[in-house]
């Protein structure tokens, strides 16, 4: 706790260095954690989503449906190209499975893979399952404000609660103050950064304003780089429950 | 003239000679067979390591070992298998694809290794072939057969027969997806291979994960790993032709190499330890009879010898008696030694523990010249230097003092 404590208070210091009219005023860190989660994924989420896996040899493009219920639970289903058509992602609580048309069958992802690439991209198959750990794993404290264009942006520093299970030594998360995720660094447990993913582009999507445009880059491979822009999103609307069952992964209706 | 002198010299005290030599000829002989067992075990260690999986030296791409990604491909493999084979010493090359998937039976799932192989030619270099216990190995015309670890079988419920379902990524990250049938289970007797190993037929495995032509590694082997070992360069040089690396062994297995390497130290260590007291011991003796034999110098000075003369005198007592010693010693070691590496030497219970560390269950010393040549190499340096000692003090005897000096 002091140390949290002591991070605020060398945010609050570094804040305050910056001229008063830039700082905006302190939020508080919880709440603006809690306000960009319920921004990005909202009670129930549907998105069309393109994702772009770049390579220094190769590119590759792929669309894909995300539609997320709570925090907890998230059926990704790829719809192009071809060769992937159909594949599909389901996350039930701390549990994944996938579905893959040409065996046409439901697999358990194994607990090896977790920290494994999901469908080839700079994401893992961790960031899936683990989407919630960062609120509930981590320790929160407002690091350094900023000004950009015409929002304050906070850094919300999250540091590891001692014996938490997980594979980040730290990770900044920058929030607008409307509550939009703007950025995020991940910290390995030397404190390095291991990979950046920038917002590269706010606008109003789905009645609020959105990141519709993220890129994932590992630090230690310049060349590489995952994005992903959201093309058309609802939010809070309703999805049938048996939506998230291992049946409809199986059998998807239209 | 001196030498005779010397000879006679020691000969004088029979008993004391001879007791030094033993000495000498006993942690010659005990250095001798111990080097020669550890050469031996740890020789023996390392192929049978080496011949279970990796081979005794592989073609990779380059940065394959940082990034094992199927972006990373050896192209037109054959040119290289085909030189490498060529080569004496090196007779075998097994190209293999190798990629990481998931494999799932029924609700069961785990991660492995799958790697595709030429049947043919993967018996020639692995051990996994020869330790199928249930069903048979991959043959040449099958085409959706697998093999994989027992653990590995068990862990997912399968038996051979049924069908394993796999689902990886290939060649720039498309999925790759089959389902093959288990045609035999392997154990090697090591649970980390047991449970993370599946093999498939090579063409099956570059169709299923975009390789079609390519392969990420050649496996080399020989038959001895000597032999591999000195064709590195001429292989350094095709792997440069052809854009890829060649990894020896201790790239391999760096693991062992760090192991084996600490035990070298730390015994040699204890036996370098054992030549000092011995060395110390025999010079202590030497010491003591340049004492006695005061008087002895004196009158040879008196009739006129000069004293660097009697300094080399007691110098070459010492290294002669060393090395008669050594001889002794080294001859004995050398014969009980080679006894043993005929026969093998059996520990008991050992043919239950081996196998977990890829030993055979006897264990076979062999003589090389570093095993026959470090400990009389190590004793002679000792009495070289050492002997400066003796030397020293003979160089300063006065004649008048000297034959005055009581016996």
């Amino acid at each position: 706790m002091r140390f949290s404590v002591g991070i605020a208070l060398a945010g609050w210091l570094i804040g305050t260095g910056v001229p008063a009219a830039v700082a905006p005023a302190q939020p508080d860190v919880e709440g603006l954690l809690r306000r960009a989660f319920d921004n990005y994924r909202a009670t129930t989420s549907q998105n069309q989503i393109a994702m772009t896996i770049h390579r220094a040899a190769w590119e590759r493009r792929m669309q894909l449906t995300a539609q997320t219920r709570g925090t907890e639970d998230a059926l990704v289903r790829f719809t192009a190209p071809a060769q992937e058509a159909g594949s599909a992602t389901l996350k039930l609580g701390s549990e994944t499975w996938l579905f893959n048309p040409k065996l046409n069958q439901v697999i358990k992802l194994p607990g090896s893979m977790l920290a494994r690439s999901w469908m080839g991209s700079d994401f893992t198959y961790e960031d899936l399952a683990k989407s919630e750990s960062v609120i509930d794993d981590f320790t929160h404290s407002l690091g350094p404000g900023r000004t950009e264009g015409g929002h304050g942006i906070w850094t919300v520093v999250c540091t590891p609660k001692p014996g938490a299970a997980v594979v980040w030594g730290r990770i900044d998360i920058d929030v607008r103050d409307d509550g939009v995720i703007a950025g995020e660094t991940f910290f390995d447990q030397d404190l390095k950064p291991a990979r950046r993913m920038s917002v590269d582009r706010i606008a109003p999507l789905g009645g609020r304003n959105y990141p519709v445009s993220m890129t994932m880059h590992p630090s230690d491979e310049p060349a590489s780089w995952t994005r992903v822009e959201t093309s058309s999103a609802r939010f809070n609307i309703a999805l049938p429950s048996s939506l998230f069952t291992l049946s409809s992964l199986q059998n998807p209706r239209s | 003239m001196l030498l005779a002198l010397t000879w006679r010299n020691l000969w004088r005290r029979p008993q004391r000679t001879l007791l030094s030599m033993a000495a000498i000829a006993l942690v010659n002989a005990l250095l001798v067979l111990a080097l020669s067992f550890m050469v031996g075990v740890y020789g023996t260690m390392k192929e049978t390591t080496l011949r279970i999986f990796d081979g005794y030296a592989q073609f990779q791409p380059d940065g394959w070992g940082d990034d094992p990604s199927l972006d990373r491909d050896i192209g037109q493999p054959q040119v290289l298998l085909e030189r490498a084979r060529r080569l004496s010493g090196v007779t075998t090359a097994s190209p293999r694809v190798n990629a990481f998937a998931i494999l799932a039976h029924g609700d069961r799932s785990y991660g492995a290794a799958v790697v595709g192989v030429e049947p043919a030619i993967e018996g020639r270099i692995s051990s996994i072939p020869g330790a199928i216990r249930e069903g048979r190995y991959l043959a040449a015309s099958d085409s959706d057969t697998a093999i994989l670890g027992e653990l590995l079988a068990r862990n997912l419920g399968l038996k051979v027969g049924d069908r394993v379902t796999l689902l990886g990524a290939g060649r720039e990250q498309a999925s790759a997806a089959d389902v093959l049938t288990v045609v035999g289970l392997y154990r090697t007797g090591i649970p980390d291979l047991d449970r993370s190993i599946l093999e498939m037929p090579l063409g099956r495995a570059q169709d299923d994960f975009g390789m079609q032509g390519l392969v990420t590694t050649i496996a080399l082997a020989g038959p001895s790993l000597d032999g591999v070992n000195r064709q590195l360069p001429a292989l350094r040089a095709m792997a440069l032709s052809a854009g890829v690396s060649v990894l020896d062994w201790s790239a391999l297995e760096p693991g062992l190499d760090e192991q084996i390497k600490l035990k070298y130290a730390s015994a040699l260590q204890f036996y370098f330890t054992l030549v000092a007291v011995v060395a110390f011991i025999t010079l202590n003796t030497l010491l003591m009879s340049v004492l006695e034999r005061t008087r002895e110098f004196g009158v040879l000075l008196a009739l006129g010898m000069r004293p660097g003369q009697i300094g080399t005198m007691v110098w070459l007592e010492l290294l002669l008696m060393s090395a008669l010693g050594c001889v002794a010693g080294v001859a004995a070691g050398a014969a009980v030694t080679f006894w043993l590496a005929q026969q093998g030497v059996a520990i008991p219970g050992l043919d239950k523990i081996a196998p977990q560390f890829g030993m055979p269950s006897r264990l076979y010393p062999s003589l090389t010249p570093f095993s026959v040549l470090t400990a009389p190499t190590a004793i002679l340096v000792c009495m070289l230097i050492g002997g400066l000692a003796p030397f020293a003090r003979v160089m300063r005897l006065k004649p008048a003092d000297a034959v005055r000096t009581a016996r």
